[in-house]
């Protein structure tokens, strides 16, 4: 117990260290990692195998290939590679995550607010994650849409996208909506809706009011040719995306708690003719797990969280393992930056509760989020031609001893433990000039003395790089 | 013969009325003398080399002639300009200068108060605007310019003859004009209007958008109207009859030449990922983006440059302000790395082949402003590149450049006279010209944001029947106002504290009545070394105060 807490301590002091952009361009364009335990995810786990990476993409899996001159060549005897963490529900990296004047608001877009330099993204990679659904917060029946990125931490925000990733919207049931926390402010007014009727009818009334919006459009594009003098139609940045969704065209991640609202969503998505892709947190899905599996949607949940609100009381750990036997496609995500770095333990515990295979619960963290995001031929498994978005682990990623020794997306090194570790007595250098520069300096007069100091390790207290 | 008598005195007194108005002091606002000679003086003519020893002649506003072998002309009121430098007059490109101060609102606490709606009286709306307050591009600057403030004279006093000054708030702000900082009506202040468009990234409080996802989307979403409504009436007016009418509506009017690339759009970014959301946007609609603030705007150098974006940057360079203490942790690398390289921005955007001209970027302090630039000419920007970010740097990217700028011929004659070279420490603003006027110039040391209320206080506290005398220990950074009390009323910290250009003070402080704890609100005003005014003691009748200094600041 006290190496585990250990472990932790240590865990939550790694925090920053990127690889600036010149580092990352130094890296070489292929690396071998030798005599590894592979877990491939799709073809069961390998021992004693090597894994290519080359310009990006994993190039071979097998026993002792052979790499280029000038590739980089890591040993990994005694170490475990497996597919980089996906993490189904994220908020990291969003410089502002609810808008929630509105009860629509699918005109925003997580895309606007992205911010690269989130030191939570170095812990996140530092915890073998490397591909986020960046998500609306939960405070409108309508959320906004959402971004799917690869955490290319260190580099612009336009690189992180990732490219085909299926575009989806946050929908969000329940207390959140209601505005339950929110307090009574006297003399104004409460957003609606304040019940899960008025959701319902939230989310009916933009439907609607989207199938309008398509048909005025179709009517004008059919007119437009014979009249020239014809007024187009405005175009609505809020319903464009539910039009998209009517069309198939977005993925519809909706965030509920109960047994009633899922079916209600359910119900309502087959009224209008479209398809919910992803549940998130769904707590009493194992209530209605038959009928999830059903509409085809799948469910990205938690391991065992419950009680944190009225909602959330029915919860059980065998969600996930209930929810996999029903047919339903199960993902653990983390909706917070902290669990985020630890997926892989959220994915062990399923083994423990539900008693889910090894390869079970890999694929909740791995390969089944990656379908749930429409990315599953781009990364998920340790398949030739996939991705070369691996991490490195000291042990097997279901243990809590393990840990991260080195992450790669698209092939490229994003966190190393040797470097970080290596670069800290020359951050702390860095630290002493800044402290000295003028505009540095204390306010006000009074300098402390440097005993009076408290200090901290140099790469601490939210610093990003 | 009695006329004759009676006319003369008449005569008299008006000769010696226009002798005096010669004799008057040059600061004279309203002189009858529009020829002025700065002769022998130092030309940092911008445009041209420097000119070691010249004169320059200005005449009806105007700039006439400068150069070596001028002569003031017979009917020129002379300046001798031995051992002082003429410059352009400064250009401030980004300034709320002459519109009126915000209407005070509680300090954007968190809390209840942050999810309250702004009361409908701020910030200023149009009128039948089809949008709310904040999202009104027609409102222009133009409109609510007023001729005279503290601020004004403070920043002219500095050598500023010239500001584009912008509505203070919102996200579609309004439509700046650029002013010259002397005139007796708006009308004559007036250089340029609308010049552009500005935008600010906060959100509204209480309404949509409420956040910055709402901010982006209801940019985009006016945008997209803006081209529905110019096409609309493009369509209705071909053919008016026959077509329904649109509505009309000046809010999508007024961004009509935004979206056809007519007008430039300031947009208010600081960070490098503000700054490429702004880049982005701007590619989006094809604007005329102009960056305003651009403290990291060095790491998007290269897409500024290749793009022809210019920026307005700020000198508000960021410094500590807090005080060391012992149980604070330490500082991130991230904060104090991005004080020190907001210092070398300037001096890398010239590298990279980036527009930018100086802004004071709401500083309180004018003397901060030329001490930045001294800041960020220690740190890689030329000298005579800082001195042409304040003239014709701006006046090039704000459209002005046949105007304003430089020293030439045929521009208006606005000239910043120092004493010593712009940059150095102990320089003095000799003389400055706006229109071809000498201004009158506030001494420096004047006026509240030189951080007067810094100090000890004796405090009168008259609650209606007693009086009774405390201690204020006040310290003033630009508008900020921290400090304590101490005495018969309890001792404590004061919050909500506040200080105006116009010395006008407030803060709140507990206070110990008669056993009972509550809540005093003082507000006064700063004038000879005196504040006066009122105090509001929850739970008691209203009294008086009055603050003499009793010491330096501890």
């Amino acid at each position: 117990m006290k190496r585990f807490i250990a472990r932790l301590l240590f865990l939550s002091i790694i925090s920053t260290l990127p690889l600036n952009a010149a580092r990352a361009q130094r890296q070489s364009t292929e690396t071998l990692i030798r005599n590894a335990t592979v877990l491939t995810i799709t073809h069961g786990t390998l021992e004693n195998t090597d894994v290519l990476l080359r310009n990006g993409k994993i190039a071979g899996v097998g026993k002792n290939l052979n790499a280029s001159a000038n590739a980089r060549i890591i040993d990994a005897t005694g170490k475990f590679v497996m597919p980089g963490i996906i993490d189904c529900h994220s908020h990291s990296m969003l410089d502002t995550i609810n808008e929630s004047t509105l009860a629509v608001t699918s005109m925003v877009r997580t895309q606007d607010v992205l911010n690269p330099t989130d030191v939570d993204l170095y812990r996140e990679l530092a915890g073998g994650v490397t591909t986020l659904n960046l998500l609306h917060g939960s405070a409108n029946p309508i959320g906004g849409l959402n971004t799917v990125v690869k955490i290319k931490y260190g580099r612009p925000a336009s690189e992180f996208l990732f490219p085909g990733a299926m575009p989806g919207i946050k929908f969000a049931l329940g207390e959140n909506v209601k505005r339950s926390s929110q307090p009574n402010i006297p003399g104004v007014t409460r957003r609606y809706p304040n019940t899960r009727m008025g959701v319902e009818e939230v989310i009916r009334d933009a439907f609607t009011r989207a199938r309008d919006y398509k048909r005025t459009w179709d009517e004008y594009r059919a007119a437009a040719g014979k009249d020239k003098n014809l007024i187009p139609p405005r175009r609505d940045l809020q319903l464009e995306p539910l039009v998209e969704i009517l069309e198939g065209k977005r993925y519809v991640h909706a965030h509920c708690y109960i047994a009633s609202e899922i079916l209600m969503l359910i119900n309502l998505a087959d009224e209008f003719g479209f398809k919910v892709k992803t549940f998130q947190h769904v707590l009493e899905g194992y209530k209605v797990a038959k009928e999830i599996a059903a509409h085809g949607a799948g469910a990205s949940i938690f391991a065992d969280s419950w009680g944190y609100k009225i909602e959330a009381y029915d919860a059980i750990p065998y969600n996930a393992a209930i929810l996999t036997r029903a047919g339903v496609v199960v993902s653990m995500n983390s909706d917070s930056d902290e669990r985020a770095r630890r997926l892989n333990i959220e994915a062990a515990k399923a083994m423990h509760w539900g008693d889910m295979t090894e390869e079970q619960a890999l694929k909740m963290i791995t390969l089944n989020p990656a379908i749930q995001l429409g990315i599953q031929d781009r990364v998920g498994s340790i398949e030739v031609g996939k991705d070369a978005d691996v991490a490195i682990w000291n042990g097997h990623p279901f243990s809590v001893y393990s840990r991260v020794d080195t992450t790669f997306v698209d092939g490229v090194v994003y966190f190393d433990r040797q470097e970080d570790l290596a670069r800290r007595p020359e951050l702390a250098k860095e630290r002493a000039t800044l402290e000295q520069a003028e505009p540095n300096k204390p306010a006000a007069p009074g300098q402390l003395s440097p005993q009076g100091r408290r200090r901290r390790p140099s790469h601490e207290s939210g610093d990003e790089i | 013969m009695p006329k004759v008598r009676s006319r003369l005195p008449v005569a008299v007194l008006a000769l010696l009325l226009v002798a005096l108005s010669l004799n008057l002091n040059t600061n004279a606002q309203r002189s009858a003398i529009d020829t002025y000679a700065i002769t022998n003086a130092r030309l940092v003519t911008v445009s041209g080399p420097v000119i070691e020893r010249g004169t320059v002649v200005i005449r009806n506003g105007l700039i006439v002639v400068a150069g070596v072998n001028v002569s003031a002309p017979p009917d020129a009121r002379v300046i001798d300009g031995t051992g002082l430098t003429v410059y352009p007059g400064l250009i401030d490109s980004y300034t709320n200068l002459g519109l009126p101060e915000p209407s005070p609102t509680p300090s954007p606490g968190g809390g209840l108060a942050a999810l309250l709606p702004l009361p409908s009286s701020s910030p200023r709306g149009g009128p039948n605007s089809t949008q709310p307050p904040g999202l009104q591009p027609e409102l222009m600057a133009e409109d609510a310019i007023q001729t005279s403030g503290n601020e004004i004279e403070a920043w002219r006093s500095i050598g500023i003859t010239t500001a584009l000054t912008s509505p203070r708030t919102g996200v579609w702000m309004g439509q700046s004009a650029l002013i010259d900082l002397s005139g007796e009506t708006p009308q004559q202040m007036i250089v340029r209007s609308p010049v552009a468009m500005h935008v600010g990234f906060t959100p509204l409080r209480g309404i949509y958008p409420g956040s910055l996802l709402g901010v982006f989307s209801t940019l985009r979403q006016m945008m997209l109207d803006a081209q529905r409504y110019r096409d609309s009436m493009a369509i209705y007016e071909r053919n008016p009859r026959g077509t329904r009418r649109p509505d009309t509506d000046r809010s999508l009017a007024a961004l009509i030449p935004v979206v056809d690339g007519r007008m430039p759009v300031v947009m208010l970014v600081n960070t490098e990922r503000e700054i490429t959301r702004a880049l982005d946007l701007a590619s989006e609609f094809k604007l005329r983006l102009i960056i305003a603030g651009g403290r990291e705007a060095d790491r998007v150098a290269e897409r500024l440059a290749k793009q022809n974006v210019p920026v307005l940057l700020s000198l508000n360079l960021p410094k500590r302000t807090t005080p060391a203490m012992a149980e604070v942790d330490p500082e991130p690398m991230r904060v104090l790395r991005e004080r020190v390289e907001a210092q070398q921005t300037a001096g890398k955007l010239l590298k990279a082949g980036v527009r930018f001209s100086f802004q004071s970027g709401s500083l309180t302090d004018t003397a901060d402003l030329m001490a930045n630039a001294r800041r960020v000419i220690e740190n890689g920007l030329p000298a005579a590149d800082a001195v042409r970010a304040f003239t014709i740097w701006p006046a090039q990217i704000l459209g002005v450049e046949s105007q304003l700028g430089s020293i030439e011929p045929g521009k208006i004659a606005n000239l910043t006279v120092t004493r010593g070279d712009l940059f150095a420490r102990d320089t003095r603003i000799a003389h400055v010209f706006i229109d071809g006027r000498p201004v009158d110039l506030k001494p420096p040391t004047g006026g509240p944001s030189r951080n007067l209320l810094s100090g000890a206080w004796s405090v009168n506290v008259n609650l209606g029947s007693r009086d009774t005398s405390i201690t204020l220990n006040l310290r003033q950074e630009g508008d900020r106002l921290t400090g304590s009390i101490s005495g018969p009323l309890g001792a404590g910290e004061i919050s909500n504290a506040s200080v105006t250009s116009a010395g006008e003070v407030r803060f709140t402080v507990s206070v110990n009545v008669e056993g009972q704890t509550s809540e005093a609100t003082f507000a006064g005003t700063l004038a000879n070394n005196e504040i006066r005014g009122s105090v509001t003691i929850v739970g008691s009748s209203p009294g008086t105060f009055t603050a003499t200094r009793s010491g330096q600041p501890n």
